[in-house]
């Protein structure tokens, strides 16, 4: 469309035009790709160091608020200010070149540079404090809950790992007194887990039967039910847990295993070494798996922690039923919350396992 | 998981570290360990005074079993029944269905369709419970009906593996050959087909049945207390403090049936196999 005769621009009818776009459409286009590019780099920038802040004020209980207090004060601060602050900061004659003593010319350009530095700077400083301090509000009450249930996991998972391979090299090695060791194991497998934890209740509680058979004290017995290391739930997910990690490992191996035994005997190794050297690196895949599904199960089983438990921290699920059946009804999305945490966590565990076991693989 | 226990090769006993002092220590430490929690259990179950100090029950009586039969251990024990009964009945045949059409799909969709079955046993079951509560809710399913749905989805994963194992070894040509001797459609899958599947589907049922029978979370967050299973008991005997005698009678309710179910299972297994 050409353009007619002057007239003023803001009188006569309204006519449309594509003009604007096209006039000057590479301008346009690079404008947009430096905000995108600004935009993107920012983000990256604040999301890393907003997430490592978190973790560094979810982790470290006095210094963590130290840094909370001054994200925190950031925040109110306008991006106007903050952009003059920076550029007192970065410019040629800034404050960080007058420290590092750069002579005239010296120091890179960051502010109106090439990479747009300063403002992708400006941007994640700010925005950084934001990121923080939204996943500390976000998981700072579901986390303790998280760490208590990943230290339940990887303990129960350890323990039930050592003591279901110990089973069924047992079971493996010994004809007759396996059986019945087999045949024990095989009798835990079909036991919920909630009579399990009453039944652990029963034994390891203060006046349980252990205490009693132990003949300890009033208050000479430690405190494995409710105590401060959860020993009780872990034992509990260690005692069903192995048996059924010990008969997948029986299963998978019952055939192969023998002969080679026999040629490592042949060839001057004694019964450790066998265990150790012919035994383990077999049963090793096998190990790893079922040692996944228990890390994976008890990650996310409620009755033991709810059972046995302490009640602060207490574990993700405990967690997220209580809040769920809470009266209060806004504490329904914080048990929603919760329970997406611990799915989470659980699907982090399987790809990670996933993984080591795919490279387990590669190693044999 | 039912065992699959094959006699060791006997060359493996020398394998054992330790001596035969040591070997007879560590069968009788794993044999304790894997028995232990349930040693109290059955003390308490038979234990009519046992006050503190005391190792051993002072007086023994069935005063738990009786206090156990007032507070509703037979409708429990009708309800989890049913539940597991139900869980299995419906779970067994799906998993089977899933399992045939798993194998005959291909494989490029084979592998997703068992992923998203298998699917359950990564989700904490408390977590598939809370989200489906609102559905069920929303939709109007009846409490009983929500809580068997879901433990069959719960249930799944353990069916559908198990036919999955089952058919992995099960050769089609077998029926062929049957059919060919003149066998009807009919008489070869009575002949050849239920016989041959007949350990896979005993195992899946009983997996099945067991999800229901001792299922408390779905029972409790979804049955919202209407269904008293026998796991809903205990949970309230075990919650508070006192209530040594009926936790250990309960456990003991819940535990003893799937053993005798699982001794069962295993000796028309034995006796399968010398036929």
């Amino acid at each position: 469309m050409s353009p007619g005769p002057a007239t003023p621009p803001f009188t006569g009818p309204a006519t449309f035009t594509l003009e604007p776009w096209t006039s000057n459409a590479g301008g346009l286009a690079r404008s947009a790709a430096v905000s995108l590019y600004i935009a993107a780099a920012s983000t990256l920038l604040a999301c890393t160091v907003g997430f490592a802040a978190a973790a560094y004020i979810l982790a470290m209980p006095r210094a963590g608020r130290l840094v909370a207090a001054v994200s925190a004060a950031t925040i109110p601060i306008p991006h106007l200010i903050g952009a003059g602050a920076v550029g007192l900061l970065l410019s040629d004659a800034g404050f960080l070149a007058r420290i590092l003593g750069m002579p005239d010319g010296g120091f890179p350009t960051f502010v109106g540079g090439p990479f747009w530095s300063a403002v992708i700077f400006e941007y994640a400083w700010k925005e950084s404090a934001f990121v923080a301090l939204v996943i500390v509000g976000s998981l700072a009450r579901s986390v303790g809950g998280l760490c208590v249930s990943l230290y339940i996991a990887a303990a129960s998972t350890l323990l039930a790992c050592t003591v279901g391979f110990a089973a069924a090299a047992y079971i493996l090695a010994m004809p007759r007194a396996g059986r019945l060791v087999a045949a024990v194991s095989a009798a835990t497998i079909p036991i919920p887990h909630l009579i399990g934890a009453g039944a652990v209740g029963l034994l390891l509680s203060d006046a349980g039967f252990l205490a009693r058979i132990l003949g300890m004290p009033d208050g000479g017995f430690p405190t494995f039910v409710g105590g401060p290391f959860w020993s009780a739930v872990i034992f509990e997910y260690a005692w069903k847990e192995s048996a059924f990690v010990a008969l997948v490992i029986v299963g998978s191996l019952a055939r192969s295993v023998g002969g080679l035994c026999d040629a490592a005997a042949t060839l001057g190794a004694a019964p450790l070494q066998r265990i150790t050297h012919v035994v383990l690196p077999l049963a090793l895949p096998a190990l790893a798996v079922s040692g996944l599904i228990v890390f994976v199960y008890t990650l996310g089983s409620y009755e033991v922690p709810w059972l046995l438990g302490r009640i602060s921290p207490e574990a993700l699920p405990v967690r997220a039923v209580r809040l769920f059946g809470s009266i209060d009804l806004d504490s329904r999305p914080q048990a929603m919350a919760t329970a997406l945490v611990s799915v989470m966590a659980g699907a982090v565990a399987i790809i990670g396992g996933l993984i080591l076991l795919r490279r387990l693989r590669g190693l044999r | 998981m039912i065992p699959t226990l094959q006699r060791p090769p006997p060359s493996m006993r020398t394998s054992m570290p330790g001596g035969a002092a040591g070997r007879t220590l560590m069968g009788l430490l794993l044999i304790l360990w894997f028995t232990l929690p349930m040693i109290p259990v059955a003390l308490w179950a038979v234990a009519g005074r046992w006050h503190a100090p005391a190792v051993l029950p002072q007086t023994y009586s069935w005063e738990g079993w009786s206090s156990a039969a007032s507070s509703g251990l037979f409708p429990a024990l009708l309800a989890s029944a049913l539940l597991g009964a139900g869980v299995a009945i419906l779970a067994t045949p799906l998993g089977f269905m899933a399992a045939v059409s798993i194998r005959r799909l291909p494989r490029r969709y084979a592998r997703p369709v068992e992923g998203i079955l298998l699917a359950p046993l990564a989700i904490p079951p408390f977590a598939l419970v809370m989200g489906m509560n609102v559905v069920l809710l929303r939709a109007h399913v009846p409490a009983a009906a929500g809580v068997l749905l879901l433990l069959v989805v719960t249930a799944l994963p353990y069916t559908v593996f198990m036919f999955r194992s089952a058919l992995a070894g099960y050769d089609d040509r077998f029926e062929e050959a049957a059919r060919s001797l003149g066998a009807s459609k009919a008489q070869s899958i009575r002949h050849v087909r239920l016989p041959l599947l007949t350990a896979a589907t005993s195992r899946a049922a009983f997996l099945a049945f067991l999800v229901g029978w001792g299922d408390y979370i779905v029972t409790l967050i979804v049955g919202g207390g209407q269904l008293r299973t026998l796991p809903m008991t205990l949970a309230s005997a075990a919650s508070a403090t006192g209530n040594e005698q009926l936790t250990a009678v309960l456990s003991l309710t819940v535990v003893l049936p799937p053993l005798a179910l699982l001794t069962a299972l295993l000796l028309t297994r034995r006796h399968g196999r010398i036929r």
